[in-house]
């Protein structure tokens, strides 16, 4: 695929503050970066160090305080209500809705863009990720592990170009997790997704291609040395 | 074992009143910010104020009454009835009271010029008045003078409104049955009006010598005599009143005021109505009970882990709950002295704009009974401690276990069911006085409310399945509601009752009013006689085939007391006010007729046959005998011209529309004729073309008692009456609209969290808040109109069977009117709805990261 095919989310000098008590917090600073799609990132650092705000950033869910976020595609800038149409989001909390079953849960996006096979490609999905057999379960009939996994299908049900990930398996015991992790990375080359993760975990975050660690309000990127994935998805 | 020794050694078990106390105050303080804090209070506020205000209003128009009664009977005790005293029954009355005054009455209709007005005359004697104040005037508007005695021979005296009324002045003459008067005075206040206080008829006093040249019969005059007694002489003239007059009507100082029963059974009925509104806030306290479940199990599983007790964390929120109570009163008590206050005013305006309707509230003192507030404010906390108890019962059912693995445990609706249930039926059983009516208004409410439940179940299982094979917003919203069906079914009930309650109460006296007016016309005719003598049956006859003026119906009947039921008195046997038993304190009219009346239909028993030889035998109408408890086979007492015969109800009949209006309570063989002894009179209908009405004139001069009323003056009675209660009703309604605010208020807020979060949910799939704000538009619309739709049939029932049952009309509503009704209804939940949803479509995807 030329690099011109794919959609990048750039981040240019973004800088982000709050004020608490009168008192300006400084996030982080000057950060400029790219995200791929087709790439595989971790944020990682302590608990309200930023990770959370910068994925919002990323999503365009949020406006920094200085700085630009830009959505290119083929190299053209495209408008951010365009990014939000083309990610993605898998929870901690899972985050299911409690009143549907996996297999509407998962078809759930589908159905609200108006698409006719929606329950098809649902199963397919639910095939894909493994439960295939529990497509009529109700969340609260559901491990941890699978309805992360339900999770992880509605996310990529409907072709997005960038998963952002918070904690996804934070919730987790590390079975469940290492399974998770798998197949969501699984998933999201298959798709050709960019996926983006806040993690505490160096194990998770030592799948991603690239990491961006927060430490004492500064953001440093580590390449890592790309594993291979196993085709589970 | 540790676990107790934890207990033992915590701190709410050293001072756990006081520290229960403290905690409990402390969290109300957290918490009453609320908005399910907020919603809870003006649940209760409203609930509280309108039982409050209509305690205290109730009481002060009682105590008004009683001391009306001893101001305005104008005598120590009265006696009245149709016929006059006999000589030796005089003589013994005599013996056993100080004076005796007699004053006789007759409703007439006095003409002048052309004009005609109906008027209470009263005639008396230079004895009158026995206690009080006559007062008159001699100019419109002049100074008010004490006259101390009544009208001379030859005069007459006039209130105000009939001299207005037949466009007289005084010092003119007014002929009665050929008979000159002058009208000398203007009729300002005789002291014994206490019988007539409660009705509009306008009032004239003349000498009792004048009245005898009217011709009239002594059984259309009412005799009243007055008596000046004491104590132990009212309790003599009560027992002899008992055996010897049991038909007379008594009133004195120390009893009842005839229009007491009234007004309490006004008060039952505004109670029992508010059945509705005990049932509106039980579904806004189930749905904030839903609402606040899981942060005070939350609470109480702290609580629990910190090792206090069950009982500790139940006294907690007991008490929370309490303080929030106490500290609504000081405003509940504010607004409903002020609610009290102006409806005392409007009582008193009415008074004034009806000349004495309403029982003539002028005086109406704005008298706070502070015992009595404290009473309903207990009993009204009582309702609400058990509408709460699901609450409470949830949190003695939870578990530190709920700490380590979270569960969700809801309420057993059975419940949540089981103790509305029990409050509604406690309101019922207290303001309920009629059975028919109190069966009538819960059956209407149970079909409304199982038909709202049926429309919302099928509306929406119908609509998912029909839309399962398509996406879009619409299937979904649908998918969604059907999900929810419960909550969704709960918040459409709400909004449903209230909808119906408000079509209910306005456009049923809307079209009620429309209907009798257009059905009195067409089969009636457009005059009603109600009571002619024979003599005067036979003239109306032949003026009518003079004129060739139309006789539509005509049916004989006598007047009758009843005084007995089953051989006990009826003041004994009945302890419960209702329509019936108010209109049978007085002389009630009896039919006799060979079949069963063209427009009435058998109900039960056997109506008799020519060659029955037992003539002691009643057909009794249906909701009489609903209202006073009647069987068949029971005796009733009736005194039929001063002689006592008793009857067995061998039947029960009730009204059916198509031959005409003309319809009695009581009816009896022809066979009974030939023993009762009584004057006949009759009832009949006339259809009079417009110019004709001035020849009414003509008959009236000849027969002034002659009790005749044009269908103008019946739907101006009709409309000033339809008036009054709508204006009451539209203040009744005022409140419904305000709990079906709060209805809505705590169903949006009893799934507030769970919206949020969808709405957050779908925005992590991408779209935009503004596919929310549709899907938030399309639930409500579909509430809105399944709750509309059910509230729409549920009043065309409702219509049906009260038109039916209680007018025997048929019920044609509007058309246009109901589909206006429908898209008002549909806009005002929808735009409600989405400024109340304000807060759940501010979800966000940050939000479900924070989680």
């Amino acid at each position: 695929m030329p690099l011109s095919a794919f959609s990048t989310i750039a981040l240019t000098n973004v800088s982000q503050t709050f004020s608490h008590h009168n008192h300006q917090v400084q996030l982080f600073h000057q950060l400029s970066l790219c995200i791929e799609q087709g790439h595989s990132y971790a944020i990682t650092g302590p608990s309200g160090s930023g990770k959370s705000s910068l994925l919002m950033l990323m999503a365009g869910l949020e406006q920094p305080t200085t700085g630009q976020v830009a959505y290119l595609q083929h190299g053209r800038s495209m408008p951010l209500a365009q990014l939000r149409q083309d990610i993605g989001f898998v929870f901690q909390q899972f985050h299911l809705l409690p009143e549907l079953t996996a297999l509407h849960n998962v078809a759930l996006p589908l159905k609200l863009r108006g698409e006719k096979n929606a329950e098809a490609t649902a199963r397919e999905w639910l095939e894909k990720v493994g439960l295939g057999h529990r497509l009529n379960h109700k969340p609260q009939q559901l491990s941890g592990g699978e309805q992360q996994r339900v999770a992880i299908a509605r996310a990529l049900v409907f072709q997005p170009k960038f998963i952002f990930a918070d904690e996804p398996t934070g919730n987790l015991d590390s079975k469940s997790a290492a399974d998770v992790a798998e197949l969501l990375f699984a998933c999201c080359q298959q798709n050709g997704a960019a996926l983006v993760m806040v993690t505490h975990s160096p194990q998770l975050a030592a799948r991603a291609q690239q990491v961006f660690a927060f430490n004492n309000g500064n953001c440093a990127l580590l390449e890592n040395a790309p594993l291979e994935v196993q085709s589970a998805c | 074992m540790p676990a107790n020794n934890s207990a033992k050694n915590s701190p709410l078990r050293k001072n756990p009143i006081r520290n229960s106390l403290q905690l409990a105050w402390h969290f109300y303080q957290q918490q009453k910010h609320h908005s399910s804090q907020r919603v809870l209070r003006w649940v209760q506020g409203i609930l509280l104020v309108f039982i409050v205000t209509l305690s205290q209003t109730s009481a002060s128009i009682q105590a008004y009454l009683s001391h009306n009664l001893a101001n305005l009977l104008g005598a120590d005790l009265v006696l009245s009835q149709p016929l006059a005293l006999s000589a030796s029954q005089h003589a013994e009355l005599a013996a056993m009271s100080q004076q005796i005054v007699l004053s006789q009455s007759l409703t007439t209709t006095l003409t002048h010029n052309g004009q005609w007005q109906r008027a209470t005359l009263k005639a008396v004697a230079d004895d009158y008045p026995l206690q009080g104040e006559l007062r008159t005037a001699t100019s419109q508007g002049g100074q008010e003078n004490v006259s101390a005695q009544g009208a001379a021979v030859g005069e007459i005296w006039l209130d105000s409104r009939l001299l207005a009324a037949l466009g007289l002045r005084l010092g003119e003459q007014l002929s009665i049955g050929g008979h000159r008067l002058t009208v000398s005075r203007i009729l300002l206040h005789e002291p014994d009006r206490l019988m007539e206080g409660h009705t509009v008829e306008m009032r004239a006093l003349l000498h009792r010598t004048d009245l005898q040249q009217f011709r009239a019969t002594d059984d259309i005059i009412q005799h009243r005599y007055l008596f000046a007694a004491n104590a132990q002489q009212i309790s003599t003239i009560l027992q002899w009143q008992k055996t010897h007059l049991p038909a007379a009507q008594v009133h004195h100082k120390h009893g009842a005021h005839p229009l007491a029963l009234f007004w309490q059974r006004t008060e039952n009925f505004i109670g029992l109505a508010s059945i509705l509104l005990f049932f509106m806030a039980a579904i806004a306290m189930q749905q904030l009970t839903r609402a606040q479940l899981q942060q005070q199990q939350f609470f109480s599983a702290v609580c629990l882990s910190v090792g206090a007790s069950k009982q500790t964390v139940l006294h907690i929120s007991v008490l929370k709950w309490l303080f929030g109570l106490l500290l609504l009163l000081p405003q509940v008590l504010a607004i409903s002295a002020l609610c009290h206050w102006l409806l005392l005013q409007w009582l008193q305006a009415q008074a004034f704009a009806q000349q004495g309707a309403a029982g003539s509230f002028a005086n109406l003192a704005w008298q706070p009974d502070i015992a009595l507030a404290v009473k309903t404010i207990v009993a009204s906390a009582s309702i609400f401690l058990v509408l709460n108890f699901p609450l409470w019962l949830a949190l003695w059912q939870c578990s530190v276990r709920q700490l380590i693995q979270p569960q969700r445990r809801s309420i057993s609706n059975a419940v949540l069911f089981g103790c509305a249930t029990l409050v509604l039926a406690g309101v019922a059983a207290h303001y309920s006085d009629n059975g028919l009516l109190t069966a009538m208004l819960l059956g209407s409410m149970l079909a409304s409310i199982a038909l709202l439940l049926v429309l919302s179940w099928l509306t929406l299982s119908l609509c998912e399945k029909l839309s399962q094979p398509f996406s879009g917003i619409l299937p979904f919203a649908l998918y969604m509601m059907k999900q929810r069906l419960l909550s969704k079914t709960t918040q459409i009930l709400g909004i449903g009752l209230a909808a119906f309650l408000l079509l209910f109460t306005l456009m049923l006296l809307k079209d009620l009013g429309d209907n009798m007016a257009a059905h009195q016309r067409t089969h009636d005719g457009n005059l009603l006689v109600s009571q002619a003598s024979s003599a005067q049956m036979a003239d109306i006859q032949l003026w009518a085939a003079q004129h060739a003026i139309t006789i539509r119906q005509h049916k004989p009947f006598m007047y009758v007391q009843l005084t007995h039921i089953n051989g006990g008195q009826l003041a004994d046997v009945m302890q419960k006010p209702s329509d019936s038993l108010a209109t049978l304190s007085r002389p009630v009219r009896l039919h006799w007729s060979e079949a069963v009346p063209g427009n009435n239909r058998l109900v039960s028993g056997q109506w008799w046959h020519s060659a029955d030889t037992n003539w002691q035998q009643l057909s009794v109408e249906q909701e009489v005998m609903t209202d006073l408890g009647l069987q068949l086979g029971d005796r009733l007492g009736l005194v039929i011209a001063e002689h006592y015969v008793e009857f067995s109800i061998a039947a029960t009949h009730a009204y059916q529309s198509g031959a005409g209006a003309i319809t009695f309570w009581l009816q009896m063989p022809p066979a009974a004729l030939t023993h009762i002894k009584a004057p006949h009179y009759s009832m009949a209908s006339l259809e009079l073309q417009p110019e004709q009405f001035s020849l009414l004139g003509q008959l009236w001069q000849q027969h002034p008692s002659l009790r005749m009323v044009s269908l103008q003056e019946l739907t101006q009675r009709f409309d000033s009456s339809l008036a009054l209660v709508t204006r009451l009703i539209s203040g009744f309604a005022g409140l419904i609209i305000l709990l079906a605010g709060v209805v809505m208020v705590s169903s949006v807020h009893a799934v507030e969290a769970k919206e949020q979060k969808k709405n957050s949910i779908i925005l992590s799939f991408g779209l935009s808040k503004r596919t929310c704000l549709q899907l938030n538009i399309i639930e409500w619309l579909v509430t809105g109109a399944i709750a509309a739709t059910g509230a729409i049939v549920a009043t065309w029932l409702a219509g049906l069977l009260i038109y039916q049952s209680q007018f025997s009309l048929p019920y044609h509503p509007d058309i246009g009117w109901l589909l206006g009704t429908l898209a008002v209804i549909l806009s005002l939940v929808t735009g409600l709805g989405i400024v109340l949803s304000k807060n759940s479509l501010a979800g966000s995807v940050r939000q479900l990261m924070a989680e």
